[in-house]
């Protein structure tokens, strides 16, 4: 790794001189206006090395099928958002550090409760009509409308007058309010300070779609085949399940792409690495366990940044009722803190995330990834639970697990026979069985011991869920969005709070956050809240966080312009092929 | 003749009915259901899940659920898919020519290889060349077909860069045009060729035994003792003879056609059935796999109907009761 100290000050420094260059080049290009031809210019005005080439075709690898949603008003996997990426924009943007910024549209609130929003003049749709205010009402009432099929109505409900008019009793959205083609009021049933973040923001050209009814969309051939965006790309020609084809849309609002075209290929994820190699995809994401293979090739850079999910060790503390909503038996296992705390200790998480993830993630100790405007600064966290099967003996013995019978392995305070019982997901990557029982030796060493269980991995989610018998200590990850609010996985009513962890400091904390009685609009009033519930999930320990992860891309180096941060990459119109 | 046919399709329609109960029932108990792969905060949440569930009907009671699917389908409704979102019947039929044209090229391949070999081991048996075709046809039927399609695509594609390691047609192409079939041809011949060389096991082995069963016959003696040239005899009076019980196997080479190929095309990323059914089974889209798992099914009994059908014609024995 020393050696990539250096390459990677120097590709961050080229990589921002270009970006910068970029910059300056797209505001030359707007005030050239429209008529004339992008390709050219550009090379005769700069010189040098970040001198974006026009032109070419690259190929992007996805190494999971499609669904093939064309529609991001439908859309649910994140391999669909991927090939949709290029050819759809959201009227808000995220940056570097998760915040929204405008983008199609800019807003302004005084409240949190009605918002104004005021769209970009001059954004043209893939067919050549412009972008109104309209186009966005029209998409949250196609998505609040009785016969919606996709799973965005949570994204509209939180807008006044939204039931109403999912129940049919309203015309239209009461808390929508159009003044011009440009600008637009909209009112929130409450105050929150989440509300700008949850608000569905894609715009729905109502041209093209006003004649398919609601109920047919999602089945129509525009959702398949010929979806329509505002984007950097169109869409070309579509074989479904296995590759699509954008162009370059010389209209673009922030300046025409320098590439002509995009491929978007599905690929099985055993041709990855051999692909990368032999230059046949240019882009593509890398798994971990890959990423060692890929670093190695002259052809290609590794680009890695902050991923926004993290892997925990998580304990089942009772049983969830769905239709009371709440937590409503008691496991009392593994109640004792010092137990868990010794069971984190006992864990080496550099070791094995170097082992098993090629050393592309960090340990956390608190479950919000750290590059979220949210996350807690690693010193504001009390413990940071080293590895350190010493410490973790000791405590154990404190809280009176000792080896009674002689048998090696410790048994509980009572004297009562103890095993973790220890779950783990199964699938055809042969490394899920290996991390899993490196973790069972990590226990077994300080003297617990450990039967593990691998799972088929629907089963598996299935049990945590409904809380089956036998999971007791299990294995999983979570990835979170934009919007920082923790409360669907840890609030004691929610589902998905998967531990069952109930406690009521956590459940205020996690209130209080977002309400604007509380924080108002000052963001770092709401920080700190959420820093506070941080230390506390870290003293707690309901689960035991493991490591956050990299996200890992593989480039061809052909490929330039391309940037990634935390909210993913950078706008497509801004790659180039190198000469 | 027509009693025996008419006697065999019949006998298909309670086969039909318990492969539809049992594919129903498997696929059921398949742990957890399509949707429970889908806890993602960032994506959906439990009340859509939960009501969606309740939409599909997962929540009736197990004989609902079946009398519910088995009428809808024998009407040819074949259901939604829950993965794809669209009417299974289009989403086969979007996949259904991939996977014949693969079928096709594929079973031309091993003809291809299987005459070949079969003629050359059946005219020289037990010499060299015969044990090594011997040997070549039992490697390729014990290495998983997924051991030699990832060695394919790294031999053929990325290391001599012969053929595309995946897809089914270069997609800058206009649809219909001459170059629009080359490129289709180009990309389906290396999972064509896997798929083929792996089948010649069997064809092998049985051209080779019938010949030189029939080059014992008392036909062929008289050919020879009227001075018949050797290639002739072979070419074609022994192999007239002996591709008649190469008919067994006609049958399955329907279903082959048609039933795609699952791990070929999966690691080919070639849009096909197989690949389809393998992803169905995967994400529990019930729909999918049941109308997929019967018209496999259905096609195997299709086939082996035609099979025996064939037998009759051939070998008039069979017929008589």
């Amino acid at each position: 790794m020393k050696g990539n100290k250096w390459y990677w000050l120097l590709s961050t420094v080229l990589l921002l001189s270009l970006f910068l260059a970029a910059c300056s080049g797209g505001d030359d290009e707007q005030t050239k206006g429209e008529g004339e031809e992008t390709s050219e210019e550009g090379t005769d005005e700069n010189t040098g090395e970040d001198n974006p080439t026009q032109g070419g075709t690259i190929t992007y690898a996805i190494d999971s099928e499609p669904e093939g949603i064309l529609n991001i008003h439908y859309y649910g996997t994140a391999t669909d958002a991927d090939v949709l990426g290029f050819m759809v924009e959201s009227l808000i943007d995220y940056d570097e550090n998760l915040e929204p910024q405008p983008n199609l549209a800019s807003w302004e609130t005084e409240d949190n409760k009605t918002y104004t929003f005021t769209f970009e003049e001059g954004v043209k749709w893939h067919d050549g009509d412009e972008l109104t205010v309209n186009d966005w009402v029209f998409a949250l009432e196609t998505i609040a409308h009785p016969d919606y099929e996709g799973p965005r109505y949570a994204n509209v409900q939180t807008i006044e007058g939204a039931e109403a008019f999912n129940k049919g009793e309203a015309e239209s959205i009461s808390g929508l309010e159009v003044v011009d083609d440009y600008t637009i009021n909209v009112t929130f049933d409450e105050a929150r300070v989440n509300n700008l973040v949850n608000v569905w923001s894609y715009p729905m050209h109502e041209e093209y779609w006003k004649d398919v009814p609601v109920k047919d969309m999602l089945e129509h051939e525009k959702t398949r085949m010929k979806p329509m965006g505002t984007g950097p790309f169109k869409i070309g020609n579509v074989v479904p399940g296995e590759s699509y084809e954008y162009i370059a849309n010389e209209d673009y609002w922030k300046g025409a792409p320098n590439l002509d075209k995009v491929i978007v290929k599905v690929i099985d994820n055993k041709a990855v690495t051999g692909a990368l190699q032999n230059g046949e995809v240019d882009m593509v994401p890398v798994h971990p366990t890959m990423g060692k293979d890929v670093e190695a090739m002259e052809n290609v850079d590794l680009v890695t940044y902050p991923g926004l999910s993290y892997y925990y060790v998580g304990f089942k503390f009772g049983k969830f009722d769905n239709e009371k909503k709440e937590i409503v038996e008691k496991n009392e296992k593994y109640a004792d803190l010092k137990l868990r705390q010794a069971m984190y200790h006992a864990i080496n998480r550099e070791e094995w995330v170097e082992a098993f993830f090629g050393g592309y993630g960090t340990p956390v100790n608190a479950p919000v990834p750290s590059s979220h405007w949210i996350a807690a600064d690693n010193d504001d966290l009390k413990n940071h639970y080293e590895y350190d099967p010493e410490k973790a003996k000791a405590l154990l013995d404190e809280a009176g697990y000792e080896d009674t019978d002689g048998d090696g392995f410790r048994e509980d305070p009572k004297g009562e026979k103890f095993v973790v019982n220890f779950a783990h997901y199964s699938s055809t990557n042969p490394t899920f069985e290996a991390r899993a029982k490196a973790l069972t030796q990590y226990w077994n060493e300080i003297g617990l011991q450990t039967e593990l269980q691998m799972m088929e991995s629907s089963l598996y989610y299935d049990s945590i869920e409904k809380d089956k018998k036998g999971i007791e200590v299990f294995f999983g990850g979570w990835s979170t969005g934009a919007d920082p609010d923790p409360s669907a996985l840890w609030k004691s009513d929610q589902l998905w709070n998967l531990p069952r962890w109930e406690n009521e400091k956590s459940d205020q904390l996690l209130e209080d956050a977002l309400n604007v009685e509380v924080v108002g609009t000052d963001k770092e009033k709401r920080k700190a809240i959420y820093t506070e519930w941080q230390q506390l999930t870290n003293e707690e320990l309901p689960m035991l966080y493991i490591a956050e992860l990299e996200e890992i891309m593989g480039i061809n180096q052909r490929v330039g312009g391309v940037e990634y941060d935390v909210s993913g990459a950078n706008n497509a119109n801004e790659w180039y092929i190198k000469e | 003749m027509l009693k025996y046919t008419i006697r065999r399709i019949l006998a298909i329609v309670p086969m039909l009915f318990l492969i539809s109960v049992v594919v129903f029932f498997l696929a059921l108990a398949m742990p957890g259901d399509a949707l429970s792969g889908e806890i993602d905060p960032n994506n959906s949440d439990p009340e859509y899940i939960e009501m969606m569930r309740e939409k599909l009907g997962y929540n009736d009671p197990i004989h609902v659920q079946y009398y519910r699917w088995i009428t809808d389908f024998i009407q040819g409704d074949f259901g939604t898919s829950v993965k794809y979102k669209m009417p299974v019947e289009d989403l086969i039929a979007q996949r259904l020519p991939n996977t014949i044209f693969l079928g096709i090229i594929s079973l031309l391949f091993t003809y291809l290889f299987a005459f070949a070999m079969g003629m050359y081991a059946g005219k020289k048996p037990y010499t060299k060349i015969d044990h090594a075709i011997g040997g070549f046809n039992y490697l390729m039927l014990a290495i998983p077909i997924y051991i030699a399609g990832v060695f394919a695509i790294y031999l053929f594609s990325f290391k001599l860069g012969w053929f595309p390691f995946s897809g089914s047609v270069d997609i800058a192409l206009t649809e219909g045009t001459a170059e629009w079939w080359l490129s289709r041809l180009y990309h389906v011949i290396l999972p064509a060729l896997v798929l083929g060389a792996m089948g010649t096991a069997s064809y092998t082995q049985f051209l080779r035994n019938d010949i030189i069963d029939n080059s014992q016959k008392d036909y062929v003696r008289t050919a020879r003792a009227k001075g018949t040239p050797e290639s002739r005899i072979y070419n074609q009076h022994i192999l007239r003879n002996s591709v008649i019980p190469l008919i067994t196997f006609l049958g399955f080479d329907i279903v082959t056609i048609v039933n795609g190929a699952l791990i070929t095309e999966t690691i080919f990323t070639y849009p096909g059935l197989g690949q389809l059914f393998l992803t169905s089974m995967q994400t529990n889209d019930y729909p999918t796999l049941m109308t997929l798992a019967l018209m496999f099914s259905f096609l195997v009994l299709i086939g082996n109907l035609i099979a025996d059908l064939l037998y009759g014609i051939v070998d008039p024995r069979i017929r008589v009761e």
